[in-house]
């Protein structure tokens, strides 16, 4: 490959390696929009071999002031974050020496700053595409430098092979991956997280499932997402595949013809929140995760108890505080990653007690209602008073009598569009049309938002964005609340396409062992890991419990041995690859051959070389002499004057000596 | 020969020497800083970028090494090295498995300016590199060690083995200015100088003889020229062909000997070239006048060594 092509080859490799880092940065969603446009320029510009700061040394230096002074300012006025602010001045840094003269020196500038944006990054979010960027700026970074080192101080116009260079560089930067990932495991852990930002909601961003108003006219695309809010862990646990429930997170009792909103009143964050008998009640252990970016807890229909609860925030879990807002909600008090709790839950639970005058006050209709609402609801329900049945009838009339879409119309007076002209929606129009016909009638009615359903997967339920739904209880004296739910089957779980709901299955996986595994990976993680190689794990006392207590406690610890090993025999074998004969001379095996029989002999002196043998020989007039000065000969002739040795010439050869 | 001072501490110095470079501390600053965060803050992802960059700097090690261990070097010298001038010094690298990246050899003795760069090495291969290399003294050069660097793979550290590799080289003095052209030999001069027709040409051949530098080219044989490829001249019995013996009288070390010297290796050169002979007596030696590159080179070569026979006698 000649200059030309190397030179940019390796300018190529330094941008891309430049745009890895920035993409961290990038992604990360701190910096501000014009530092992201200015990248974005500079890197066009670059990989179109554009180059306007080239040889202007005086504009270079008033660029970067420039740039150095409104980032000051917008930290002075309190804009910027100093530390995005230091991020965003390294990435118009990077930028700026990528459009500068194309020097190795200018190479290495533009790399280290690159450098420091991963470092940037790294403080600024934790997500699952950092360790992509980190692999990808990794890799092209040792690449440029690598083909920049042979390239030499002075560029020669040569033809130089760079496929040699770049195989044994890039094998380098697999072992130094390897390398680096030992060093992050082994290399014990000295503090907490303490200060990394907190993370977002991952790759797939969060859903808005679950939020504090349920308007109308709303769209419905949330159904078809495949994102995994939560998971629980059921005692006991059912057999079903799917769990066919609800799980209730949030009341809404206030209508005003539009949006359905709480009216609860917030108590003190406590540890635990009790609301019922919790005798046979059935116990989830839930995970609340980043995909669902709220903080109501949910639980199967009706959840009695709550508690205890973790948070996880970039580091250590730590307990969290819970806050029951009466009639609404029970929500954590601090804004964290993720969570994880218990609920306990019965199915027969009547709810809380509520006093006559809050009852007669969600059975009061909004006071703007079109007649026809009234009138559908007399219809409806004839003469029928029964609270249960009045429920039943407007429940089956509303399945029967209107369809499930999501595809919506904009309307002022929804409801009314739903139930006569559109004659068609989605969950939240049918929890509103049953919840307000109810109130029509007299009947105390709310509207419950949470999720319908959950499908097995492994040794959990899985809930997932897209079964997120509303649905209605009315108040039945003598038994509390009792659900009612108008929507059709089909409408209720989520309705995500297969190939969609397999990748998003996979992505989630990845950012959960990305989050356990890596943001927070702990001293304690480590303390496992090792004791996980020398012991059994801790939690694998199962079914032959007797016959394993009766093991000694402490083993040997073979699985280290093992691994030990194992890794050995790989390294082994990668440097035996990596140190191997590139190009072994036919004749190179003739000489070791010569060498040893010479050896035995004893007649080589130490250090003595080939010729030198023979000549000494045939000053001594050895007896060796002709046989050793032929072999010689021979070998010179074969190994530099390419007249290869034929077999029978090789044995004739050595013979005499033997 | 070395002495046993310099031995013990050749014996003394570690095998392989390691030279951080200007991106290589800056890399290091940066190392120590994000180590710095990781410990202090706890943020997994510093740690993971310290791990590569730790990493990177063993394997910087690692592959350096495998670079500069197996190289077997082969010094070539010049036939001849004017001093303050750079004359070539070649270097045959051979690698007997595996390939070598981002070579650079120079001599370990820091008078030698100048040094070579090979790219690559294939293995079984030999390769040839060159050095421009300026020594600043006339007289006997003893080159004792070889220094072979890399910065491969990643430019962040020069690591150097030391390799025993002894050769004399001979710098001729440097070719000073002179303007007073010598006395000619008396009673040596040949062809016929007193003659009226001793430039025009004619005459009985004598020889042929290559042309020098300020000869006049009228007097090339050109088919003969053209046979050898070189011009050639033909010498006739009426040339003005001069004879000189050049002398150095005070042969004692000092500035002035070497100015003797440098003015005497220019005049050699330019009295050659014009188509003289030319003889030395200096020191003590005697070289009888001759002409031709190879006498040059004799009378450079008595020039470089002298005042150093004395010394080393």
């Amino acid at each position: 490959m000649m200059l030309a092509q190397r030179r940019k080859l390796r300018l190529r490799l330094r941008d891309l390696a430049a745009l890895s880092a920035f993409s961290a940065v990038a992604l990360s969603g701190s910096l501000p929009l014009f530092v992201i446009g200015l990248f974005g320029l500079a890197f066009f510009s670059s990989w179109l071999g554009k180059r306007p700061f080239s040889g202007r040394t005086v504009w270079s230096v008033l660029v970067l002031l420039a740039a150095a002074l409104v980032l000051f300012g917008l930290v002075f006025r309190g804009a910027l974050d100093l530390v995005v602010a230091a991020v965003s001045f390294a990435t118009l840094v990077t930028g700026h020496r990528m459009l500068s003269e194309p020097t190795p020196g200018t190479d290495q500038q533009v790399l280290l700053a690159s450098l420091l944006l991963m470092a940037g990054a790294a403080a600024l979010s934790g997500d699952v595409w950092y360790a992509l960027c980190l692999l990808a700026f990794g890799t092209f970074a040792c690449l440029a430098l690598g083909l920049g080192v042979v390239e030499g101080p002075v560029e020669r116009d040569e033809e130089l092979p760079l496929s040699p260079v770049l195989r044994q560089v890039s094998f380098g930067v697999t072992i130094a991956l390897v390398g680096g990932v030992a060093f992050f495991v082994l290399f014990p852990r000295l503090s907490w997280n303490v200060a990394s930002r907190p993370q977002g909601a991952g790759l797939l961003g969060g859903t808005t499932g679950m939020t504090d108003r349920v308007r109308l006219g709303g769209g419905g695309g949330i159904k078809t997402s495949a994102r995994i809010v939560l998971r629980a862990k059921l005692e006991p646990m059912p057999s079903a595949s799917r769990l066919e429930r609800y799980w209730v997170g949030r009341h809404f009792d206030v209508f005003d013809g539009r949006e359905w909103r709480g009216s609860g009143t917030d108590k003190a964050p406590q540890p635990r929140v009790l609301l019922g008998e919790v005798r046979d009640a059935l116990v989830q252990r839930v995970e609340l995760l980043p995909a669902y970016d709220s903080r109501t807890l949910v639980g199967l229909s009706q959840p009695v108890y709550f508690g205890p609860a973790t948070a996880y925030t970039s580091g250590a879990p730590t307990p969290a505080m819970l806050v029951k807002s009466t009639y609404e909600e029970v929500r954590f008090a601090t804004e964290a990653t993720s969570y994880s709790y218990v609920v306990h839950s019965r199915e027969g639970f009547p709810g809380e007690d509520e006093p006559p005058e809050r009852l007669a006050e969600l059975a009061r209709a909004p006071e703007k209602l079109d007649p026809r609402v009234v009138e559908l609801a007399n219809r409806v329900v004839g003469d029928e008073t029964d609270p249960r049945r009045v429920a039943t009838r407007l429940e089956r009339w509303l399945r029967s009598n209107l369809e499930y879409s999501l595809e919506l119309e904009e309307s002022d007076d929804p409801l009314p569009h739903f139930l006569f002209v559109r004659k068609a929606g989605h969950c939240e129009h049918f929890a509103t049309a049953l919840a307000v016909l109810l109130r029509v009638r007299g009947v105390p009615s709310r509207v419950v938002g949470g999720f319908f359903g959950g499908e097995r997967v492994g040794d959990r339920y899985i809930v997932r964005a897209g079964d997120a739904h509303a649905w209605v209880e009315a108040w039945v004296p003598g038994a509390g609340w009792q659900t009612f739910d108008a929507t059709p089957d089909d409408g209720r779980g989520s309705q995500p396409a297969q190939l969609l709901a397999s990748i998003i299955d996979t992505v989630e996986r990845i950012e959960e062992l990305w989050r356990s595994r890596v943001v927070d990976y702990s001293i304690i993680d480590q303390w496992e890991f090792v004791r996980g190689l020398i012991r059994p794990p801790a939690g694998s006392r199962t079914d032959d419990e007797p016959a394993r207590a009766a093991r000694p406690a402490t083993k040997t610890p073979t699985r280290a041995i093992v691994a030990a090993v194992a890794a050995a025999l790989l390294f082994w074998l990668g440097w035996r690859r990596f140190t191997r004969t590139t190009r072994r001379h036919p004749a190179a095996g003739f000489l070791g051959e010569l060498e040893r029989r010479l050896d035995a002999l004893q007649v080589r002196r130490k250090g003595e070389e080939l010729e030198e043998l023979a000549r000494r020989l045939q000053r001594e007039q050895h007896r060796l002499a002709t046989a050793v000065t032929a072999a010689t000969r021979r070998y010179l002739e074969a190994r530099f004057d390419e007249r290869p040795l034929t077999a029978k010439e090789r044995r004739s050869l050595l013979e005499p000596l033997s | 020969m070395s002495t046993w001072r310099e031995r013990w501490k050749r014996w003394l110095r570690p095998p392989r020497t390691l030279k951080t470079t200007r991106v290589g501390r800056t890399y290091l600053v940066l190392t120590v800083g994000i180590g710095l965060g990781a410990l202090n803050t706890g943020n997994n992802l510093l740690y993971l970028v310290l791990g590569f960059l730790l990493s990177i700097i063993v394997l910087s090690g690692v592959l350096s090494e495998r670079v500069i261990a197996d190289l077997k070097v082969r010094r070539l010298l010049p036939e001849g090295a004017f001093a303050g001038e750079p004359f070539p010094l070649r270097y045959e690298l051979t690698r007997v498995k595996g390939r070598a990246f981002a070579v650079r050899l120079s001599e370990a003795d820091d008078t030698l300016s100048g040094w070579a760069w090979v790219p690559t090495v294939p293995a079984g291969a030999p390769v040839v590199a060159r050095a421009d290399v300026t020594a600043p003294r006339r007289g006997p050069l003893a080159l004792r060690e070889l220094r072979i660097s890399t910065v491969f793979p990643f430019g962040l550290f020069e690591k150097t083995r030391a390799v025993q590799l002894e050769d004399e080289l001979v710098v001729w003095p440097r070719r000073g200015f002179t303007c007073e052209p010598p006395t000619a030999d008396h009673g040596l001069q040949q062809g016929e100088h007193g003659n009226q027709r001793h430039r025009d040409g004619s005459g009985d051949v004598q020889g042929l003889r290559e042309l020098g530098d300020l000869e006049d080219a009228r007097r090339v044989h050109w088919k003969k020229s053209a046979a050898v490829g070189r011009l050639l001249k033909v010498e006739r019995e009426r040339e003005d062909r001069q004879q000189y013996t050049l002398r150095i009288e005070d042969a004692t070390p000092g500035d002035a000997l070497e100015r003797a010297c440098e003015e005497t290796a220019a005049l050699t050169h330019r009295l050659l070239s014009e188509g003289n002979d030319v003889g030395l007596d200096a020191g003590g030696r005697r070289l009888r006048p001759g002409a031709g590159p190879g006498h040059e080179k004799r009378i450079l070569s008595a020039l470089a060594m002298l005042g150093f026979q004395e010394r080393s006698s």
